[in-house]
């Protein structure tokens, strides 16, 4: 009897000692938490509340400056892990063959996030810990927003390479990302499904285990409805199914006249494919998510004449579109496999000229010149950061599918959509 | 008298040591050493809860990150409503949390219990493998908890939560272990052995079995609600299916039933993945880079090697000298093959222009040594034994009274 | 409600749309059995939930990729000229895909799990979670991420749908919507086969503009006139691809049957799994019943999988087999676990009742709505639908 009484007397020893010691903490900790209270956890619109790291960031010492990135080199995201890497790898390459930074090289450390949020979190800490500059990553938002509270404990610049959600870079200041946001990409694909495709009454599809598909969906839906549009349902599916046969009897008895589809092209071509074997012969439009070489592979002829919102189209006539597939070829053999080796490609660039303009090196200068950054001529387009807050001010290319490729249909600027 | 004085001695000491341990880190590690300090703790305290059902009781649970997601899913949506508007300081919230996480997450195991009263074995861990699908599922559609983007858990200033849960993962081990030395741990036992005979012998299998599922989960849901506020975001993905997988890994490879098995377990299996990452070229700080040949003999190499190792485990009958010598011989003989066997691979042009950093490479080795250690102690480290200062000295007498002989 | 779930207006329940739902549902329904059956054979003589299986389901799909690469249908290649008869090609590749994968199970489980045999379930389901993670990241370090193996449509014997009126739209415009399906149809042949000569240089560009036009013109009339009956008319439509699935499964299932039923090794088996020491004390070489059950259970996961990346058209990467693994699992045991037929009935009410979640509108929980069958399934009956309920004893 002795021991049950013994192990419970001793387990209210133990709360009981350790209401003590808590006890004890508020006299501590009270003033901190006044100052702190300002960034809590509203998601309000408040964009010019970015709050700037208030801890003084690392400074390069030596003559190697690190660039760290954290992308998905293990698990279901490894082929977008696979372009960030190469993406970064030559973009540092090619700063430290022509002479690196004031005589500085560059050092890239690239670490595992194996798809998974706390891996990336612990990935970012690491970097942060090991002295890195500037971190750059992640593709999935839903990885990319806990990276971001390490980079700002650490006053650590940010630059997200793929991640769309709207609310990553509202609330701290050294959050940058070199693509467009949800909020950009949902109604350029709602003002192009309207105004250009004439439709009314537009069927949406949703990949709910995405954030990135809960979000466009969201924004395109939101936007498509303030245009006139009717939205005719909306239907769910989970990356990794393959048969959609189901959503689509639903979706065809509400008879839209056109298909968003805002997931990945992993599923985004067999939907098609199903959708024309059931006889829905409307037209499919969807985000930057379709992008990839791999996509006409999977979709088919049901994919050929479909839309989507992207950030370049390999057949662009510009010289940086050019240059860079040029580059990637000589070191890796054939084009980057989606959109994220451009991306990549891009953050770095932007962060490498930043840093060519600090005239110190330290996280906090390089926070400024990264804000700072004007007319950037990157692969996926001209990029404006400087009083943006974070989001950059780029146009989006509306493209179509070809059997060979994506040809150019329209391009949106962000005044357009005003 | 003197067992009360031991007792809060004892007691007194895990205080102050979590305490110094929060305020060690807190002062001279990096966050990313932190982060390490504080899950390793944290899948101490699942995979000895786990243990507690698997283990002790000799259920089959294999789900054990539902009850962890509830804990930390309630910790944020109680954080994100209410935080700001009440007058606790974050430690006394936190604390306030672990009570609502491993209620509601109780609640969740005697709802998952109770079933388990009718369910046996693999078909009681497809159910609770289930319930945590069903759990993440429904999350992901609920926009009040954030979706699949996830939820905002911020408590500011920051908690003590290393301590928190390394305090955590001390109680867990002590409930546990105090289970099994006193009598009530017998029927929690008496259960695993043999549910009929048990209840033959007038044990309350029912109130055994719901006990064990309760328990657990609340204890995996207290570290959930510790867990939530130190991750500062967390989404549904942080508690998938691989978590479960990964806490029931640490139950069976720490010695189904053994507390410190689990407990040690659970240490390593969190830190081998992550020492990887840290590996680097001996004498420099450049990431290590493996030729594609390499790997892929590597990879055979290994599956060689644990099967040498079971033939020398098997065939080799005698002295501790020559079964060593064996060992030795397997190790030989494989990094020969593997040395032979990269440069032949070498041939292969879609290998030869491959390069991997660790970076890349330690999921594979992780699941490698899974499977070795599996194979070559199939009763996980520490078997059904435990560890305790009294097993170590009669080791020692015994070998050294072996020595006089 | 405070709680904000995102429900859409529950407008379904569309009557029109049930049939059609219902014969999805038994379509897919037969593919997770097919993945079930692997399960429940291994399960049935070893009592080991071979989580491997997804894993050699997902080698499946790549040794039927990689044989049509070795054919030369990549997809560059398939761009650019016609090639042969399809069906030896699709014949090639279920017999590689069931070859390799049987050979692969039977290396599992001779490496991973015979040295576990005497040793606790437990253990051996950990070295199987090990062997499934290590094909996963291992093979992920060496395997493409790629989409499913190609085969020319118009050469692919399997392509197109079996359409069925249940309910006619009325004559004027029954007979446009025939006229403008046919033409549909047509241009869009037309525009392939034009599309096909590009490359060797048989066409111009005004003559692909044109028919594409044509094409363009004639989508948009069959579309429209797709969306003018859709509210007068139900119309069951069939793929093929689904309709060889679940045919194909049917016959696997009753050639299983045999196998167990009346064969010497059935018989071998069904000894072994009611009582593992006892059949071999009889005499019964336990080894070769287990090496079988293993070839032959990852010979149809392998054959599953190649059917399945080839006719659903999902992208290849090593997490391939985790999603239908998964459902595979749950069927077999909704189906009583062990139990062939029952792996077969479990399969089908996994399917119907998706079916329905998606017709019910809730499609945002149709992955949990399985468990949540299966969780009901087992309070009912702890076994599963066909599973034995033996009174245990001490």
């Amino acid at each position: 009897m002795t021991s049950k009484t013994s192990s419970k007397i001793s387990l209210l020893a133990a709360l009981a000692a350790a209401a003590v010691l808590f006890g004890c903490k508020p006299a501590e900790t009270g003033t901190a938490g006044g100052g702190g209270s300002g960034s809590g956890s509203g998601s309000g619109e408040t964009k010019s509340a970015r709050a700037m790291p208030t801890v003084e960031g690392p400074k390069v010492e030596g003559d190697t400056i690190k660039l760290g990135l954290v992308a998905s080199l293990n698990g279901a995201s490894k082929p977008w892990g696979e372009d960030c890497k190469s993406g970064a790898q030559l973009a540092v390459d090619e700063a430290n063959a022509a002479g690196g930074i004031n005589g500085k090289k560059i050092e890239l450390m690239i670490e595992d996030s194996n798809s998974q949020p706390q891996d990336g979190r612990v990935a970012t800490q690491k970097l942060v810990s090991e002295g890195a500059l500037c971190v750059l990553g992640e593709v999935a938002s839903g990885i990319t927003r806990p990276m971001t509270d390490v980079t700002y404990a650490a006053g650590v610049p940010q630059v997200a390479i793929g991640a769309t959600a709207v609310d990553l870079t509202q609330k701290y200041a050294n959050i940058f990302r070199v693509c467009y946001n949800d909020d950009f990409q949902g109604p350029v694909m709602a003002k192009f499904a309207y105004d250009e495709l004439k439709l009314r009454n537009v069927a949406v599809m949703t990949d709910n285990k995405l954030p990135y598909s809960q979000g466009l969906s969201a924004s395109f839906k939101a936007a498509f409805e303030k245009l006139g549009g009717k939205i005719a349902s909306e239907e769910f599916y989970e990356q990794g199914n393959a048969q959609f046969t189901g959503q689509i009897t639903n979706l065809k008895s509400k008879n839209p006249d056109g298909i968003f589809l805002s997931g990945y092209f992993n599923e985004v071509g067999p939907i098609a494919k199903q959708l024309r074997q059931n006889s829905v012969n409307v037209p499919l439009f969807g985000g930057d998510g379709w992008d990839s070489t791999e996509l006409i592979n999977s979709g088919g002829d049901a994919i050929v004449g479909g839309y989507f919102c992207n950030h370049y189209t390999s057949t662009e006539d510009r010289p940086e579109v050019k240059d860079f597939l040029a580059k990637w070829k000589a070191k890796y053999g054939g084009e980057p496999g989606t959109t994220m080796g451009a991306l990549t490609f891009d953050a770095a660039n932007l962060v490498i000229q930043a840093l060519k303009n600090c005239k110190e090196l330290t996280a906090k200068e390089l926070i400024a010149q990264i804000d700072q950054t004007e007319n950037f001529k990157g692969v996926t387009g001209t990029i404006t950061l400087k009083g943006q807050n974070g989001d950059p001010l780029k146009s989006a290319l509306v493209v179509k599918v070809t059997r060979t490729g994506f040809d150019f249909a329209k391009s949106y600027s962000p005044e357009e959509l005003k | 008298m003197r067992f009360w004085l031991v007792r809060l001695a004892s007691v007194a000491v895990v205080l102050v040591g979590c305490f110094l341990l929060q305020q060690w880190a807190a002062a001279s590690l990096t966050p990313y050493l932190q982060s390490l300090v504080f899950l390793a703790g944290g899948y101490v305290a699942l995979a000895v809860s786990l243990n507690l059902i698997n283990g002790i009781t000799g259920q089959f649970s294999i789900g054990h990150a539902a009850f962890y997601m509830i804990g930390a899913y309630t910790t944020a949506f109680l954080t994100a409503t209410f935080f700001k508007a009440q007058p606790l300081d974050s430690t006394a919230w936190v604390v306030l949390m672990v009570v609502a996480g491993s209620v509601v997450a109780g609640i969740a195991g005697l709802v998952v219990g109770l079933p388990s009263l009718r369910l046996r074995g693999d078909y009681l861990a497809i159910v609770t493998l289930g319930f945590g699908e069903i759990i993440r599922i429904v999350v992901q559609n609920v926009k009040a908890l954030g979706g699949s983007f996830g939820i905002d858990c911020r408590v500011e200033p920051a908690p003590p939560s290393i301590m928190l849960m390394w305090l955590l993962a001390i109680l867990t081990i002590a409930i546990c272990r105090n289970l099994l030395k006193s009598a009530h741990g017998l029927p929690f036992l008496a259960v695993r052995e043999d549910e009929i005979a048990s209840s033959a012998m007038g044990v309350q299998v029912t109130k055994v079995k719901v006990t064990a599922f309760v328990v657990g989960s609340m204890l995996a849901g207290a570290a959930g609600a510790i867990y939530a506020p130190f991750q500062v975001f967390i989404t549904p993905l942080n508690f998938d299916m691989y978590q479960s997988f990964i806490v029931l890994t640490m139950v069976v490879m720490g010695g189904t039933g053994s507390v410190t098995g689990s407990a040690i377990a659970g240490l390593l299996l969190y830190l081998l993945p992550e020492y990887l990452r840290l590996m680097k070229q001996p004498g420099t700080s450049k990431a290590i880079s493996i030729g594609g040949p390499a790997v892929a003999a590597g990879l055979v190499g290994v599956i060689v090697l644990v099967w040498l190792l079971r033939v020398v485990q098997a065939k080799v009958v005698g002295s501790k000298w020559q079964r060593w010598a064996g060992n030795l011989g397997a190790l030989a003989a494989t990094a020969l093959l593997v040395y032979l066997g990269s440069l032949a691979l070498h041939g292969v042009p879609f290998l030869r222009s491959r390069n991997y950093t660790m970076a890349e490479l330690r999921m594979a080795i992780f699941a490698l040594v899974l499977i070795a250690l599996m194979l070559l102690r199939p009763a996980g480290i520490m078997g059904h034994h435990e560890f305790s200062w009294d097993g170590i000295g009669k080791r020692l007498r015994r070998r050294t009274s072996g020595a006089k002989a | 409600m405070g709680l904000g779930l995102t429900l859409l207006p529950l407008a379904a329940f569309d009557p029109a749309t049930l049939p059609g739902q219902l014969v999805y549902g038994i379509l897919i329904g037969s593919i997770y059995a097919l993945v079930a059956l692997g399960y429940t054979m291994v399960y049935g003589i070893l009592k080991l939930i071979n989580f491997a299986h997804g894993e050699v389901f997902m080698l499946g799909a790549y040794v039927a990729l990689f044989i049509s690469w070795a054919l030369g249908y990549t997809p560059e290649e398939m761009q650019r000229a016609p090639m042969p008869s399809s069906l030896m090609v699709l014949g090639l590749m279920l017999v590689g895909s069931m070859v390799v994968c049987g050979l692969v199970g039977v290396l599992i489980e001779f490496m991973a799990y015979r040295p576990m045999r005497n040793q606790p379930r437990i253990s051996a389901l950990i070295t199987a979670i090990g062997v499934s993670l290590l094909l996963q990241y291992g093979g992920a370090l060496f395997l493409p991420v790629s989409p499913p193996p190609v085969i020319r449509e118009e050469a692919n014997p399997v392509q197109g749908s079996l359409r069925v009126w249940i309910q006619k739209p009325p004559e004027p415009l029954l007979g446009q919507y025939t006229e403008a399906e046919r033409e549909f149809e047509q241009a869009k042949d037309a525009h392939k086969n034009e599309q096909y000569k590009i490359r060797t240089n048989g066409t111009t560009e005004e003559k692909l503009a044109a028919l594409s036009d044509k094409l363009a013109a004639a989508r948009t009339r069959y579309s429209d006139l797709e969306r003018q009956i859709q509210p007068k008319s139900i119309r069951l439509i069939l793929p093929h691809g689904l309709l060889v699935m679940a045919g194909t499964s049917l016959v696997l299932m009753l050639f299983l049957r045999w196998l167990v039923m009346k064969t010497k090794i059935g018989r071998g088996m069904r000894a072994v799994s009611q009582d593992f020491d006892s059949a071999a004390l009889m005499g019964v070489n336990v080894n070769t019943v287990v090496f079988t059950t293993f070839l032959i259970g990852s010979a149809l996961a392998g054959a599953g999988a190649m059917m399945y990346a080839l006719f659903q058209g999902l992208t290849i990467s090593t997490f391939f087999g985790v999603a239908p693994g998964l459902k595979g699992f749950v069927a077999a045991v909704v189906g009583g676990i062990g139990n062939i037929p029952g792996a077969v009935l479990g399969g089908l009410i996994m399917g119907v009742a998706e079916a329905l979640v998606i017709w019910s509108g809730l499609d945002m929980f149709k992955d949990a709505f399985g468990f949540v069958i299966l969780i009901i399934v087992l309070l009912i009956l702890p076994k599963g639908l066909l599973g034995s309920n033996k009174v245990e004893k001490v």
